[in-house]
């Protein structure tokens, strides 16, 4: 009796012992799986863009990855490329004998050039040198470069072989990532404006206030930090572009105001910036500040020597 | 043998029973009638009302994005499933419509709804307890004539079975929301109108004080104890601590707080997320006097007990280096290809246009989580006409988790800044968050459609 009793017992026992341990394997199952549940870190989601030839554009031929600043740290010039992308950032500070303007050349290549739209510098590489229609000559990187130096920035070009233009030109080879020279990154450097429409400068003046004068200024004349250094580039007035400027021309600075201007306002973007514009407000706004006195452009006669001058061309 | 499980089993039953029995009641034991008569067709008494209700910002919880004001639907998350604001509009099906003045008066001061059913701590009738019964009763006007009637329906919580019982939160508020009247810590008059601000209709403990084990804010009041308002963490921000220490309002001053009320901005800082939410709903609509009332108590605040007045300030060599282009941490890389154009290299920022980095306390701040979450996720600056333009910061959500954790730690110990690391795990753990969170008013991009900018040109 006592022995059945105990026997019972002891099978009671392990049953519950198994019990036990099954709720326990279960919990620890369970534990495991809501552990592979648990989010991980996830990798940078990189930006892609598909590459095709420069003869057909309908041919897909790869891939382009744009790259982190963090990648330059894995190329055997690392020094000379980030020396170069500081140029473009902070042009004005670093090289104030060559610019006249308070603009430094990112102050309009979005991103440091690594955005569609925002004057990217991703095909710039290898889309050097060809015959420009403005200057109906042939133009290579390094002229292009000093175009935007002497028109934009209203001040003297570098020599070609400087090591500050070799270091430039360094950021944008290494931005290109080494794309053959007969593809290109399927992507525009500028977005369509309708260059048929009239600019209504009255509205474009209103425009200006309201969504370009808290950064840009009342009078144009752009801001600074606290150290003196360019944030917001002045539109108009001796500090600003030259005429010769792409920026002086009222369709090309629509273009790029609609898709890029102001930033600060969206949460997508690198810059959170753009697409707020019609394109009758790009217009008008483009015309209001392009229009406005600027610096003379010494060069001018120089320009469209084949003719084809754009219908909003300032000389 | 088996006599004893019955006994438990019984014993559990009557026990819940009368658990229950006694829950139904606790509520009518909260329940006031005031006896009071008011005119909802009362013009003055209906602006009074939409002036209290601003400062008491019930739109912030009781409209969602996109939404009809006051028609309710806002997820709070909770770890247990998501519980909805409700329908305040005057519809009487859906919503209030059909409340007396006692019921307003005993929803908005005690957490109980006509039915005598308790509410959700979510509502922070803990602190509207002290609000006089004539200033609801203003509120009560505003919302029967001034707020139009949406029908929409309210939606039921998410919370499991059982969890969901809404009479156990009578015992929540017999024990943590106890009857309370506001208790003037001065005889000053400007003083006392801004304790009643902050700890009542402005319910600013909601979030800036810490919760307790039962979701309860540990005080509710400066007399309660030192960690009233002594910062907290809260749906994924760090609300920051408003005492006087030097990570709290110690480096503010009244006219500065007075300008972020009124503006969401000072020259070094601004209001982003749920206060950004706070100042576009609410005090950007309140009057000077209050607004100073409210920054000047504020001031008045003790430092949190343990924690430093004044921190000697590290020597900034961070600015030097991005001058020169001395990147010597991945974070500086980063930094400079991402923040450094708009935060700037002395991550002073542009005033009133992109935040200081340098020296915010939001951004040195013990935790990180409101650091994290606006680089993950972006947000707006709140609207207000004081300025013309309200920035944004874009979302950063495409780089890795190592490396917003890289750039966070960054920011957070260079200049002058000094705070904890983080880590990957941190990064994470907020990416998941935000997965799961709705967006509110001042997550998305401004209206510039030409309207709105003529709007802006206008309020010149």
């Amino acid at each position: 009796m006592n022995k059945s009793l105990f026997n019972l017992a002891s099978v009671a026992s392990s049953t519950s012992r198994r019990m036990t341990l099954t709720v326990l394997a279960t919990a620890v199952y369970a534990l495991a799986l809501s552990g592979c549940d648990s989010p991980k870190p996830v990798e940078r989601n990189a930006t892609k863009y598909e590459l095709v030839t420069t003869d057909d554009a309908n041919e897909d031929i790869g891939t382009y990855v744009l790259p982190q600043d963090t990648s330059i740290l894995n190329e055997p010039n690392a020094e000379q490329i980030f020396y170069g992308k500081r140029l473009l950032n902070e042009t004005k500070r670093l090289l104030p004998e060559h610019v006249g303007a308070a603009m430094n050349c990112n102050s309009c290549h979005i991103s440091q050039g690594k955005i569609p739209l925002g004057d990217p510098y991703i095909n710039s590489y290898n889309f050097y040198p060809r015959v420009m229609p403005r200057s109906g000559k042939e133009v290579d990187l390094e002229g292009r470069i000093n175009g935007c130096f002497m028109r934009s920035m209203n001040g003297k070009p570098l020599p070609r072989e400087s090591e500050e233009m070799q270091a430039m030109v360094a950021y944008m080879k290494w931005l290109s990532q080494s794309t053959p020279k007969n593809q290109k990154v399927a992507i525009s450097n500028a977005g369509e404006v309708d260059t048929s429409l009239v600019a209504d400068t009255a509205r474009g003046e209103q425009i200006y206030y309201a969504q370009c004068a808290t950064c840009h200024g009342d009078n144009g004349e752009g801001m600074k930090d606290s150290r003196g250094d360019i944030v917001f580039p002045p539109l108009w007035g001796d500090e600003s572009f030259n005429i010769g400027a792409g920026m002086a021309r009222t369709y090309k600075a629509a273009a790029f105001v609609k898709y890029n201007m102001p930033m600060g306002i969206q949460t997508k973007g690198l810059w959170g910036h753009g697409n707020v514009l019609t394109d009758q407000d790009a217009v008008d706004v483009s015309e209001f500040f392009a229009h406005k006195p600027r610096p003379d452009f010494p060069g001018k006669v120089n320009d469209w020597p084949t003719g084809n001058k754009p219908k909003d061309a300032r000389y | 043998m088996k006599k004893w499980p019955r006994i438990i089993i019984i014993a559990g039953v009557v026990g819940l029973a009368l658990a229950f029995a006694l829950g139904q009641l606790l509520p009518n034991l909260r329940t006031k009638t005031s006896g009071i008569e008011v005119d909802i067709t009362d013009a003055q008494l209906i602006k009074k009302g939409e002036y209290i209700a601003r400062t008491a910002d019930c739109i912030a919880c009781h409209t969602v994005l996109g939404g009809e004001d006051f028609a309710g639907g806002l997820p709070m998350l909770t770890p247990l499933g998501a519980i909805y604001s409700t329908n305040i509009t005057p519809d009487k099906e859906t919503g209030i419509g059909n409340y007396s003045f006692d019921d307003f008066n005993n929803a908005t001061k005690h957490g109980v709804r006509k039915d005598k059913s308790a509410l959700y701590p979510a509502m922070p009738y803990p602190s509207y307890q002290i609000m006089p019964d004539e200033d609801v009763a203003a509120m009560y006007a505003y919302f029967m004539s001034g707020v139009k009637a949406v029908k929409q329906a309210n939606k039921t919580s998410e919370l499991p079975p059982v969890l969901n019982w809404r009479w156990p939160l009578a015992y929540w508020q017999a024990i943590f929301a106890p009857e309370r009247t506001f208790v003037p810590e001065t005889d000053d008059p400007v003083l006392t109108r801004g304790q009643y601000l902050v700890e009542g209709p402005g319910h600013c403990g909601s979030c800036h004080t810490e919760r307790g084990i039962g979701f309860q804010e540990v005080a509710l009041s400066n007399a309660d104890s030192e960690q009233y308002l002594s910062g907290a963490v809260i749906d994924g921000w760090r609300a920051k601590s408003l005492r006087g220490e030097h990570h709290g309002l110690g480096t503010w001053s009244t006219a500065e707080l007075v300008d972020f009320f009124k503006t969401g901005r000072t020259d070094i800082t601004a209001a982003f997320g749920a206060m950004a939410e706070v100042v576009e709903d609410s005090t950007q609509y309140m009057t000077e006097e209050d607004l100073y009332a409210m920054s000047a108590y504020l001031k008045t605040l003790s430092p949190t007990p343990g924690e430093p007045v004044t921190i000697v300030a590290k020597e900034d060599v961070t600015t030097q280096k991005l001058l020169d282009g001395v990147y010597d941490s991945r974070g500086s890389i980063l930094y400079a290809e991402y923040c450094q154009i708009c935060h700037r290299a002395d991550g002073k920022g542009v005033p009133r246009i992109f935040p200081a980095l340098e020296g915010n306390s939001a951004v040195y701040s013990r935790d990180a989580d409101s650091v994290l979450q606006i680089t993950l996720s972006g947000g707006r600056m709140p609207d207000t006409p004081h300025d013309r333009m309200a920035f944004t910061m874009p979302e950063f959500i495409n780089l890795s988790d190592a490396d917003i954790a890289e750039v966070v730690n960054y920011i957070r110990n260079s200049w002058t800044n000094s705070a904890s690391k983080i880590d990957i795990d941190d990064v994470v753990q907020m990416r998941h968050f935000l997965s799961k969170k709705p967006k509110t008013a001042t997550d998305v991009a401004p209206d510039l459609s030409i309207t709105a900018a003529v709007q802006g040109a206008n309020r010149e």
